[in-house]
């Protein structure tokens, strides 16, 4: 069976004039030169040129192959991956390790939880040295709300060379920080800031390129992805489209060049017939595209953060606390963190009323971390 | 399909020239048209005009099959693959037939990641087949196969067996995701070492990534 023209990577008004001039299948098209398929469909010849190198790819060309994996080959690449810490111990552990590169998760909250926060913490975070358990890579940030605030970056990243000058102390690890100081903390933070939609959506076609140039940046957020199409779309179908081609090619990114991708999203509420509840923005179509989903929200005065959505780790959630350092553990007595976190349980169903927890299965699980 | 010369004796060049003045240009074309009418208006003997036709219908037509003959042969070539579990195979009537397509749908987070990766480690566990899983999501952890894997078999070295079985693509676009789908039809996939291509079941996850960002706006032709 032959691959139909309609299906090809190629312009509709080109298909639609080969597809009139007969050629509907990839082998109509065998031993037709440039010249005569100019002649025979009305196209030009570079457009006809074009249209034969996509049917029939000269094999060296890079991409042109299918790459097929065994699911061993990505077990070792996943055994490899390194993750960036969040600072927050309970939180990293929730997450398998940390944010990981490679993939993408989306951070919901309400405003002020501290989606930002958290963003900021990561930037850094991503350039901690590799001899300190880091991914030792750049970050970029592209900011969509006008939130990322300089002095806060410079606070978060004292505060994480304080911490490892600590650990330095403990272990004695010479020279691993000389190459991890404000300033090339700072420097290696790549900003980008994003009007709306269409600065975003450009700056995201830029990115390639970009990325080539820095081959060592491991870590990217949008802050938010919410914002700039939250508001000015009447046609939500061009808005489904737009943002689900946005997320394919940072999906692709991340992939390509073993990114870690995090997405902040903000909340609305969701009426339903008696109640309404707090659900991530942008419909539910949009809940489909990350395959983590960290929720951050309030429970009385404490902040929680809750794995909602993952392929591959138990949902969960675990308390936290944002500082003049940055992001942390919460430092509770034993019994206040229980008594939080069995409260807060019994208030997830409003977080997720659709779910399930996963069965505590300890045995297996235990063999498998 | 189009028309070319040397496809059928008498299907010379003058002849596609004469056909073409009146838009015939494909095999549909021809043979849905009037042969009298035709011979007329191109100035072609009528008699080669139904010569062409028989050799053409011969060659591309499609033939039909006994209703019998198909059920025997179904009976005979489909088999039923255990999505691993047992309430889930019940709903689809003992399992997932092949030759047929299933398609999972519900909202985020309900678990259709986790129903792929267990139907592809069953797959390669229990029934020691090939799978092909191809991701649009990113959602595939091999880490997570292994953790399933695991409470299926107990030797380190069957688990990395049913690991080696499938086999993993990660397409970002639609046209992407059609390039391997064509390349698996016309068997382009992996052949295991022992020569003999065992692939019981393609898992797509999800077709909703690729075909989102070009569905809907004003094209009304599909892509």
């Amino acid at each position: 069976m032959q691959r139909e023209v309609a299906s090809l990577a190629l312009a509709p008004t080109i298909k639609a004039k080969l597809i009139g001039a007969g050629f509907v299948r990839v082998g109509d098209l065998h031993e037709v030169s440039a010249a005569e398929l100019r002649i025979e469909a009305g196209i030009s010849l570079q457009e006809s040129t074009e249209v034969l190198q996509t049917v029939f790819p000269r094999s060296h060309e890079k991409g042109s192959e299918t790459r097929w994996m065994k699911a061993t080959e990505i077990l070792e690449q996943e055994k490899s991956c390194r993750s960036i810490s969040t600072f927050c111990a309970a939180l990293d552990t929730v997450l398998g390790g940390g944010i990981m590169t490679g993939k993408m998760i989306e951070i919901c909250g309400t405003p002020g939880v501290g989606k930002t926060q958290l963003c900021i913490q990561l930037a850094v975070n991503t350039q901690i040295p590799a001899s300190f358990g880091g991914v030792e890579g750049h970050s970029v940030y592209i900011d969509t709300e006008g939130s990322f605030l300089v002095d806060r970056v410079v606070d978060v990243a004292e505060a994480a060379l304080q911490h490892c000058k600590q650990q330095h102390g403990k272990t004695g690890q010479l020279g691993a920080l000389e190459n991890f100081t404000l300033e090339t903390i700072l420097s290696n933070i790549f900003f980008f800031r994003c009007h709306d939609y269409v600065e975003l959506l450009a700056q995201v076609h830029l990115l390639p390129d970009f990325l080539f140039k820095h081959p060592k940046v491991r870590f990217l957020v949008v802050d938010s992805i919410a914002y700039p199409f939250r508001h000015e779309f009447e046609d939500l179908s061009v808005r489904t489209r737009l943002l689900h081609g946005l997320a394919q090619k940072l999906l692709q990114l991340a992939s390509q060049h073993n990114i870690a991708i995090v997405l902040t999203n903000h909340m609305t509420i969701r009426l339903e017939q008696n109640n309404s509840a707090l659900v991530p923005a942008l419909g539910e179509s949009w809940g489909h595209v990350s395959p983590q989903r960290l929720v951050l929200y309030w429970q009385g005065k404490q902040r929680f953060a809750s794995l909602t959505k993952s392929s591959r780790q138990k949902e969960q959630m675990v308390p936290f606390q944002i500082t003049s350092h940055g992001f942390h553990d919460v430092q509770l007595f034993q019994s206040q963190v229980t008594a939080s976190i069995s409260s807060a349980t019994s208030n997830t169903t409003t977080v997720n009323a659709r779910k399930r927890c996963r069965v505590e299965d300890d045995d297996e699980h235990e063999d498998c971390l | 399909m189009i028309l070319k010369e040397g496809q059928c004796p008498g299907l010379t060049a003058e002849v596609i020239q004469a056909l073409r003045t009146q838009n015939i240009r494909t095999v549909v074309d021809l043979v849905t048209a009037d042969a009298e009418e035709l011979s007329c208006k191109c100035s072609l003997s009528y008699k080669t005009l139904v010569a062409i036709n028989r050799v053409l219908l011969a060659q591309y037509a499609s033939f039909p099959i006994n209703g019998a003959d198909l059920y025997d042969e179904l009976l005979s070539s489909t088999a039923i693959l255990s999505t691993g579990n047992e309430s889930l195979d019940k709903l689809l009537d003992s399992g997932l037939y092949t030759g047929e397509v299933t398609e999972l749908i519900g909202s985020p987070g309900s678990g259709k990641t986790q129903v792929c990766l267990g139907v592809a480690a069953n797959v390669a566990c229990e029934l020691k087949r090939n799978v092909v899983y191809i991701d649009s999501t990113g959602g595939l952890s091999a880490s997570r196969l292994l953790e399933i894997v695991k409470s299926k078999v107990s030797t380190a070295e069957q688990q990395l067996d049913a690991l080696r079985r499938i086999y993993v693509t990660e397409v970002f676009d639609i046209f992407s995701m059609l390039k391997v789908l064509q390349t698996l039809r016309t068997g382009g996939f992996p052949e295991s070492p022992s020569g003999s291509s065992s692939l019981k079941a393609v898992i797509v996850d999800s077709v909703r990534a690729v075909l989102l960002p070009v569905i809907g706006g004003n094209q009304i032709e599909g892509m």
